[in-house]
C-alpha cells in the first residue's frame, strides 16, 4: 500500500524541553495507526508535527507525499488535542461553518447524525454535554469527508457508549480507506482500532508494531491473582499448595499471583489451591494487553503493580 | 468562488457569535452612545472660548466617528484572536483551506458591518443630542469608505496586538495603551494649535489622523478629503497585510 504519512528523523525543543528526538515512522493507506505514551511524551507535538501546525527544529515530514504545509486540506481532517470551538453557535452551525470551508463537503445534518448528535443539532455548543462537545468537534473534523484523519485523544470526556459509537464510526472510516492517525490514552481503544501502535516516551518512539506483536514481545505473561482470605497468612498458603511445574508464583499482601497461566492451566492451578485447602476470596485471570505493554516499556507505575517486596516463591522471577 | 464561500463562512460564524452576546452587542451600541452624551451634552463645545471643545460642534463629529472606528475593531480583533489561539482554533484552520489573509477578510466585514452601524447611530445622536448640522450631499456617502477603510485598518492592527499578546487581559491592556494616545493625538478632539509646534508633525504619523482630516472634510470644513481617504486606503493595505502575516499559524 502507498505510504500517506512519513516522518523522518523529526526533533523538536521547547526551550530546554526536547518534545521529539529524531522521530520517524511511515503509515500506510488505510491504515490506523494508534500512538501512545505518557503525558508529555511529545505525542500532541507529534502529530503538530506531521500536519504542519508547529515547525520542526530538523527532520522532515509528509502528507499524501506532500510537506505538510503544502498538502490538500481538502484531503485532511485534524481534530486538535484542546480543540475548543466557538460556544455559542449550535452543532449545526458549527459543522455547516466549517462544511462552508471546503469546497466539496458533507451535509453536515449526517455528519450530526453519524456521530450521535442529531437530537442536540440546535444547541448551543456551550450548552452541550462534555461528550457531546468532543462528538461535535469531531463531526466538523468529518464535515470533508477526509482521506487522512488526525484524531489527537477524541474519546475524552465521553461516557462508554458513546466511546463505543465513535469507535464504530472511526472502524467504519478506516474499513473505506481513511488513513487514521490516533492518539490516546485508553488502551482498550488503541487496542481496538489500531492496526499498529507506536508508543512515544519522552520524545522518542520506543516501539512500533501491531499491538498483537508487542504484547507478545513487551506485554509478559498471563496470569492467576488470588486473594486470600484476609485472617490467612498468603505466605504459608502459597508454602502449602502444590503448583503445576513450571510455575512459579509471588506474595503481595492478601493476594498470591501465579505467574504463566494459560487458559488451559487455569483448572489445574485452582485444584492445587483446592487441595491444599486456601481459603479465597476471588480468582482473576489476567492476559496481557497493551496496558502491560506501555507499563513495560515506560516504568510508569509498574513496580507498584508488582511491589518490589512481594516475596517470589517457587523460583527466580 | 470558493474564496468567496470560505470568507462568507467565516463572516456568518463570526457574525452569529458576536450577536449572542448580548453584553458585547450592548456595550459596541452603547459606546458611541454614552461618547455623544458625555461630550455633546454634557461637556458641550465652547466655540466662544478656548481650550478642549473649543470648536464648533460639528468640527467633533469626525472625533466621535474615530472613537469607534479605532476602538472597537482593535478589541474586538485582538481579543478574538486571543480566544481562537486559546481554544487551538487556529491550529484547526491552519489545516482547513481557510487562509489567515481570508479570516482577517471575513473579520473585518463583520467588524465594518457593526462599527458601521454603530457610526449611523452616531451619526444620528450627534444630529439629536448635540443639534450638529451634517451636510447631505453625495460626497457625504464618501464617509462609508472611510469607515470601512478604517476599521480593516485597526482590525489588522488588533490582529498584530492580538498575536503579540499572550492572552485576552493582555490584549485589552495593549489595546487601551495604543488606543488612547492615538486618539487624542489624530486631530480628533485636540485640535493642533493645542499641542507644541515641534509635536505638529508628529500628528502625521498616526493613521487616525487622516481618518479625522478626510470625515471632518466631509461633515465640517469642506476641502480635500480624496487624498486622506489615498492615504488611509494604502495604510489599511499595509495594515491588514501586517495582520495577516502575524495572525499564528503554528503553535
Amino acid at each position: 500500500m502507498d505510504e500517506v504519512l512519513a516522518a523522518d528523523g523529526l526533533r523538536k525543543s521547547y526551550g530546554d524541553v526536547e518534545a521529539l528526538s529524531g522521530v520517524s515512522l511511515s503509515v500506510a493507506e488505510g491504515e490506523v495507526f494508534g500512538l501512545i505514551g505518557p503525558n508529555g511524551a511529545g505525542k500532541t507535538t507529534l502529530v503538530r508535527a506531521l500536519t504542519g501546525t508547529t515547525a520542526v527544529d530538523s527532520g522532515s515530514a509528509a502528507i499524501l507525499g506532500r510537506d505538510p504545509t503544502e498538502v490538500d486540506r481538502q484531503r485532511l481532517g485534524v481534530l486538535p488535542q484542546e480543540f475548543r470551538p466557538a460556544g455559542r453557535l449550535t452543532a449545526r452551525e458549527l459543522v455547516a461553518y466549517y462544511a462552508g470551508l471546503y469546497d466539496d463537503a458533507r451535509d453536515p445534518d449526517a455528519v450530526l447524525d453519524e456521530v450521535g448528535l442529531a437530537d442536540a443539532a440546535d444547541t448551543w455548543y456551550e450548552n452541550l454535554s462534555g461528550g457531546q462537545q468532543r462528538r461535535a468537534c469531531i463531526a466538523l473534523t468529518l464535515v470533508n469527508d477526509p482521506d487522512v484523519l488526525f484524531l489527537d485523544e477524541p474519546t475524552t470526556g465521553i461516557d462508554p457508549a458513546g466511546r463505543r459509537s465513535l469507535w464504530g464510526l472511526v472502524e467504519g472510516l478506516a474499513a473505506g480507506g481513511t488513513t487514521v492517525f490516533l492518539t490516546s490514552h485508553s488502551m482498550e481503544e488503541i487496542e481496538r482500532l489500531a492496526d499498529r501502535v507506536g508508543l512515544l516516551n519522552a520524545g522518542e518512539l520506543v516501539t512500533v508494531g501491531r499491538p498483537d506483536d508487542l504484547v507478545t514481545e513487551y506485554g509478559g505473561e498471563s496470569r492467576l491473582v488470588v486473594r486470600t482470605d484476609g485472617d490467612a497468612d498468603a505466605d504459608a498458603a502459597l508454602e502449602s499448595v502444590s503448583l503445576p511445574a513450571a510455575l512459579d508464583a509471588t506474595v503481595s499482601g492478601d493476594d498470591i499471583t501465579v505467574h504463566g497461566v494459560g487458559p488451559r492451566d487455569i483448572g489445574d492451578v485452582v485444584a492445587a489451591f483446592d487441595d491444599a485447602g486456601v481459603v479465597y476470596e476471588s480468582l482473576v485471570w489476567k492476559q496481557p494487553g497493551l496496558e502491560e505493554v506501555y507499563l513495560s516499556l515506560t516504568g510508569e507505575q509498574f513496580e507498584a503493580a508488582r511491589p518490589a517486596a512481594a516475596a517470589a516463591v517457587g523460583g527466580d522471577r | 468562488m470558493s474564496l468567496a464561500a470560505r470568507v462568507r463562512s467565516e463572516f456568518v460564524a463570526s457574525w452569529h457569535s458576536f450577536l449572542r452576546r448580548r453584553t458585547a452587542v450592548f456595550f459596541t451600541f452603547f459606546f458611541p452612545a454614552i461618547i455623544v452624551v458625555i461630550f455633546g451634552a454634557l461637556v458641550q463645545t465652547q466655540p466662544t472660548g478656548g481650550g478642549l471643545f473649543a470648536e464648533p460642534k460639528e468640527y467633533y463629529i469626525a472625533g466621535y466617528l474615530a472613537v469607534v472606528v479605532l476602538f472597537t475593531p482593535l478589541s474586538r480583533v485582538g481579543s478574538t484572536i486571543a480566544r481562537h489561539r486559546e481554544g487551538s482554533r487556529f491550529e484547526k484552520l491552519a489545516t482547513t483551506p481557510l487562509s489567515r489573509a481570508e479570516w482577517l477578510l471575513a473579520h473585518s466585514l463583520v467588524n465594518v458591518v457593526v462599527i458601521g452601524l454603530a457610526a449611523l447611530l452616531l451619526l444620528a445622536l450627534s444630529a439629536l443630542v448635540t443639534g450638529a448640522s451634517i451636510p447631505l450631499t453625495p460626497a457625504t456617502l464618501a464617509i462609508v469608505p472611510f469607515v470601512a477603510l478604517g476599521v480593516t485598518l485597526f482590525c489588522g492592527l488588533g490582529a498584530v496586538i492580538g498575536s503579540v499578546a499572550d492572552s485576552q487581559d493582555g490584549v485589552i491592556a495593549a489595546s487601551n495603551a495604543i488606543a488612547l494616545p492615538l486618539l487624542f493625538l489624530s486631530e480628533t478632539f485636540v485640535t493642533p494649535d493645542l499641542l507644541p509646534a515641534w509635536f505638529v508633525p508628529a500628528l502625521n504619523l498616526s493613521p487616525l489622523t487622516y481618518f479625522a482630516r478626510g470625515v471632518r472634510a466631509l461633515t465640517y470644513s469642506g476641502g480635500d478629503w480624496v487624498t486622506n481617504l489615498a492615504v488611509l486606503a494604502a495604510l489599511a493595505v499595509a495594515f491588514f497585510a501586517a495582520g495577516t502575516v502575524a495572525i499564528p499559524r503554528t503553535d
